[in-house]
């Protein structure tokens, strides 16, 4: 077990080497320049360009660059190109502003998607299961932000409230419980038109793995022993069928980080898949690298879980 | 509770929980009557954020809108765009000029030049009433002096970095002539009365025989032979206290204008600044600015933000730098925490901002025209067009900027009151006057009268727009409303093509000497109307048998790769443009060259002097005058063909409206009148939203 950890953190260590390279090289190969320098505006002169560039240390060579900057990501110095806040700060505030669209999101997503699946898989080719494949398709296919954008202007024209951002904006000095549900009512849209998608995707899988397990022997024997339909499908059935959904699992980690940018966009929360957008738009390179970074991170920490959840699940890998 | 019931209460009870706050929250109506504070908060939503709240570091819209709620400049537009004062009371504007005094010269009787002789012979014209000299206040000499400037060596390697050298110089004794009004043609007048005096003062006569040799030409920027130097005095109001209790005076201001300067903070508005000579402060109450030379743009900067030079002068940097840890050597004021947390003189103080969330803003109880009547100004930052539509009906927004498509249907909502005007600046499409056809100027007209600029404005703009014929922007004095647009004739473009020599070929195409007529038109992407301007044109001109290729670039590549190095034929792109006279930058033959603003190339010697000399006009109606001779010049010319501008509608709640109290105390609700421009936000520190709409049309009839 140890040795395996070891190993495989070695390796992962290699990789993320690699990205940081790579995240680094691209950036910079893209043409542009950061956000404050305005070719277009009539009174900037070249000789100002130059002086900007020198002060933010783009003159230099790329390798000197590279080391100056990763020393200043982990130092907790690096700043953003726009506002020359640090950008450790900026990853952490944002985070925790998705946090409550990614815990509601997934909770919907991995709950309401097993019964579905599992109902389907039961009932198949049945009329139930006709029409449940049409809709999620459907879900599937029409594009996330023209959903949104139908949902946001139902709710909107219908009822004239808000439903954009963390709180009905300009509303002060509210009693509490008002505050509370005014954010919950806030979440609602982005978390539920966030999780369609994902429960119209991850039903299917559990459809098709269900429809691999159930004609097992075990389920048969299950249930001529008499057991409970449901803890047939439940508990012997889809246990078996859980394996594929952990490799998932892990993956749902770096979700965190790029998961919504386009409703977090739509919807203007100031969450960090936004954040990372508008940097990509501003040319604000430390936030991007750090971003990038940081997601290849996320990423390695998940598929290290769920290899290491693979291992509790299924004994057999562990030998 | 087996594993199914879980997996299905658990989302269910989210569900519920989720779907109930409902009842919890506000409509449109309730906000402002179930919400008092809500009607003294004005909410205001952008596209993008802010991005430093510093006037002198600042180059985004974002950041200018709070900047200049927070700051005061010293002066800015009036309702008619003329200048009003602000942090200035009252402001002079008057002239030092200088003539060398060159004893090697003779004057055409006989008499050998010396100072006090020229002195005599000038004040005697003046008492005589000698109309070069009627603006004369004061003549005085001022003795030789000895001066160290810094001169740039000629690298001796091709691009080698040019070398600075400090060079002493014997200057001779100068005449100074104290103007009541700056006169640019001041020196061209009194040297007729002189004989041909000033034309022939050579100023290599003091270089010392090595350097006159090395700088040639450009002694004269070392020792100019005359010198204009404007003069602006501005009287500040006394009494003014910065957010922060402190009392503001002329330091603030030879602050702002050093900080801005100051090469390690890095302020893009150097170039406003750079033709300032010194900044003085004879008194607490007084500034006086002199120029380099005649520049008259420049007095409009004195617009920008007063920054408190307590909070960032040296001392105060160098401590904030030891407070947070920093080399207090390389700090400078663009790292330091005031551009978040900014304070200024103006009718609001800077409260939060929460990054790309909000910037909040309280009134300042004590500013200097009285409080304004909003308590709260929140400014949001909505990354999505249409959703600050929605947040707009929700009621969570009180401003919003129609798009074209919208106008029509939104000035008939009753919730609403509606403003509009025309935006500063224009849409071109831009020929490259370096390269064939281009050269001539009938093919660029033909180009221009066989697109139907009309149906532009008409279907890809809803309406939202109007034509325009020239360089300037069309609501401002110096654009000649007489100059008629190209007329749309496809049948006349023909015609003048075929007499610039090109004749259709057997395949249907235009063609001169073997040689097709045949070119690329490139735009940005990302600019959709911009895109259909530019499939428009190329289906006219196809139709005149023009073989046009058609390409959308990235912006940063467009501008970068295509643009500054002149690679092009043709392009479509726009100007947003300021309120002054001058477009030296986008038309003059000097700024031509890669990564200047004259990327077509247009030359046009008279067009050229006429440029020079509306930027050295002071006189607003001689200015005027000279810029529609500009602008008729240019029209004639067609370096671009100039499409249209812009329309832009901002809709409002219609409980906002405006309200002044009297002398009783009583409030009296008035109608929002617009500026000249349109704007509606003039005396925004009048409104107030009430519960309820007034009774009757509360709308401005401009």
């Amino acid at each position: 077990m140890l040795p395996f950890l070891l190993r495989t953190v070695r390796k992962k260590l290699w990789t993320l080497f690699f990205v940081s390279v790579i995240s680094f090289g691209v950036v910079y190969l893209a043409p542009g320049q950061p956000s404050q320098i305005d070719p277009l505006n009539p009174r900037f002169t070249p000789q100002q360009l130059e002086r900007y560039r020198k002060a933010f240390g783009l003159d230099q060579p790329l390798h000197v660059q590279y080391v100056r900057f990763y020393t200043q990501f982990f130092t907790g110095e690096l700043r953003s190109f726009k506002d020359n806040q640090p950008v450790l700060g900026k990853i952490i505030e944002r985070t925790l502003n998705s946090l409550p669209l990614f815990v509601v999101g997934t909770i919907l997503v991995w709950c309401y998607a097993f019964p579905i699946g599992i109902a389907t898989a039961v009932k198949r080719n049945t009329t139930f299961d006709r029409c449940t494949t049409v809709l999620v398709f459907a879900l599937i296919s029409i594009p996330g932000f023209y959903l949104a954008y139908l949902a946001i202007i139902f709710v909107v024209e219908t009822f004239q409230v808000d439903v954009i951002g963390l709180r009905t904006f300009g509303r002060e000095g509210v009693s509490p419980p008002f505050a509370v549900m005014d954010r919950i009512w806030h979440l609602v849209l982005p978390s539920v038109l966030g999780a369609t998608a994902g429960i119209a995707v991850l039903s299917r899988y559990v459809r098709s793995q269900m429809l691999e397990v159930i004609s097992a022997d075990y389920v048969r024997t299950a249930r001529s022993k008499g057991v409970d339909e449901d803890r047939v499908l439940y508990h012997h059935a889809l246990r078996n069928g859980l394996l594929p959904f952990v490799t998932m699992l892990g993956l749902l980690i770096p979700g965190l980080i790029g998961g919504s940018v386009i409703f977090e966009t739509i919807f203007a929360w100031p969450g960090i898949g936004r954040l990372g957008y508008e940097a990509i738009l501003s040319r604000d390179y430390p936030v991007v690298i750090a971003l990038n970074f940081i997601a290849a991170v996320l990423t390695l920490i998940g598929t290290l879980l769920s290899d290491l959840l693979y291992m509790v699940v299924d004994p057999r890998i562990r030998l | 509770m087996s594993a199914k019931t879980v997996l299905i209460l658990a989302p269910t009870l989210v569900s519920v929980v989720l779907v109930q706050s409902y009842f919890w929250v506000p409509t449109f109506e309730d906000q402002a009557r179930g919400d008092p504070a809500r009607l003294t908060r004005y909410i205001e939503s952008s596209i993008g954020d802010a991005s430093i709240l510093n006037p002198t570091l600042s180059a985004d819209s974002a950041s200018s809108e709070i900047n200049s709620l927070v700051f005061d400049g010293l002066i800015d537009r009036d309702m008619d765009l003329s200048f009003r004062g602000r942090l200035a009371a009252s402001w002079r504007l008057f002239e030092e000029v200088y003539l060398l005094v060159d004893e090697t010269q003779r004057f055409p009787d006989g008499a050998p030049v010396t100072g006090p002789e020229l002195l005599r012979r000038l004040e005697r014209a003046r008492l005589g009433g000698h109309p070069s000299l009627r603006l004369v206040e004061r003549l005085e000499i001022e003795p030789a002096r000895t001066i160290v400037e810094q001169i740039e060596e000629e690298p001796a390697a091709k691009g080698a970095p040019a070398k600075k050298r400090e060079v002493t110089l014997h200057r001779p004794p100068r005449l100074k002539f104290t103007l009541q009004e700056v006169d640019q043609d001041f020196f061209s007048s009194i040297d007729r009365l002189l004989g041909g005096y000033v034309g022939s003062i050579d100023p290599r006569r003091w270089l010392g025989p090595e350097l006159a040799d090395r700088l040639k030409e450009r002694a004269a920027e070392l020792l100019p032979p005359t010198e204009h130097n404007p003069v602006v005095v501005f009287q500040l109001r006394k009494g003014v206290r910065f957010h922060d209790g402190h009392e503001f005076d002329s330091g603030d201001v030879k602050f702002t204008y050093e900080t801005i300067l100051d090469p390690r903070n890095l302020s893009p508005r150097v170039p406003d600044f750079e033709p300032v000579k010194s900044v003085e402060t004879p008194d607490r109450y007084t500034v006086r600015i002199t120029y380099k030379r005649l520049f008259q743009p420049g007095f409009e900067s004195w617009g920008m933000g007063i920054l408190p030079e307590h909070l960032l002068n040296r001392e105060a940097i160098r401590a904030e730098a030891r407070d947070l840890g920093r080399d207090p050597e390389r700090f400078s004021i663009r790292d330091s925490r005031f551009n978040r947390n900014p304070v200024g003189t103006g009718p609001f103080r800077f409260v939060e901002w929460k990054t790309d969330q909000y910037i909040r803003l309280a009134r300042n109880e004590g500013y200097w025209e009285g409080p304004p009547n909003f308590r709260e100004v929140l400014y949001r930052i909505i990354p999505d067009p249409l959703t600050i539509e929605l947040t707009f009906y929700a009621g969570t927004t009180d401003e919003y900027a129609a798009q074209p498509h919208q106008v029509e249907r939104l000035r008939k909502d009753p919730r609403f009151v509606h403003f509009s005007g025309l935006a500063l600046g224009y849409t071109y499409i831009g020929y490259n006057m370096r390269r064939p056809p281009f050269q001539d100027v009938r093919v660029r007209q033909a180009l221009g009268m066989a697109i139907n600029t009309q149906e532009i404005i008409e279907y890809v703009l809803y309406g939202q727009a109007e034509r325009i014929t020239g360089p300037y922007p069309k609501q401002t004095d110096f654009y000649d409303q007489a100059v008629q647009p190209l007329p749309y004739d496809p049948a006349g473009a023909q015609r003048l093509l075929e007499e610039a020599g090109y004749k259709k070929n057997a395949e249907g195409w235009l063609e001169k000497g073997g040689r097709p007529l045949a070119f690329t038109l490139i735009t940005n992407s990302g600019n959709e109307t911009r895109k259909a301007v530019m499939a428009i044109a190329q289906n006219a001109w196809r139709r005149l048998g023009v073989k046009v290729e058609t390409l959308a670039v990235e912006w940063a590549v467009f501008i970068n790769e295509r643009v500054n190095k002149g690679d092009f034929d043709a392009l479509v792109l726009g100007w947003s443009m300021g309120l002054d006279a001058d477009i030296y930058q986008i038309f003059h033959s000097s700024q031509t060259g890669p990564f200047q603003l004259n990327f077509v190339g247009y030359r046009n010697p008279k067009a050229d002097e006429l440029m020079v000399r509306i930027r050295q006009e002071y006189a607003h109606p001689r200015q005027v005058a000279m810029a529609r001779e500009l602008h008729r010049i240019i029209a004639e010319d067609q370096p671009y063909t100039f499409l249209y501008v812009g329309k832009w509608t901002a809709l409002f709640d219609r409980k906002i409206t405006r309200m002044v109290r009297g002398p009783d105390g009583k409030p009296r609700y008035a109608q929002i009148v617009p500026t000249k421009l349109g704007s509606p936000k003039f005396h925004f520190t009048q409104w107030i939203k009430v519960p309820r709409p007034l009774v009757g049309p509360v709308q401005a009839v401009r």
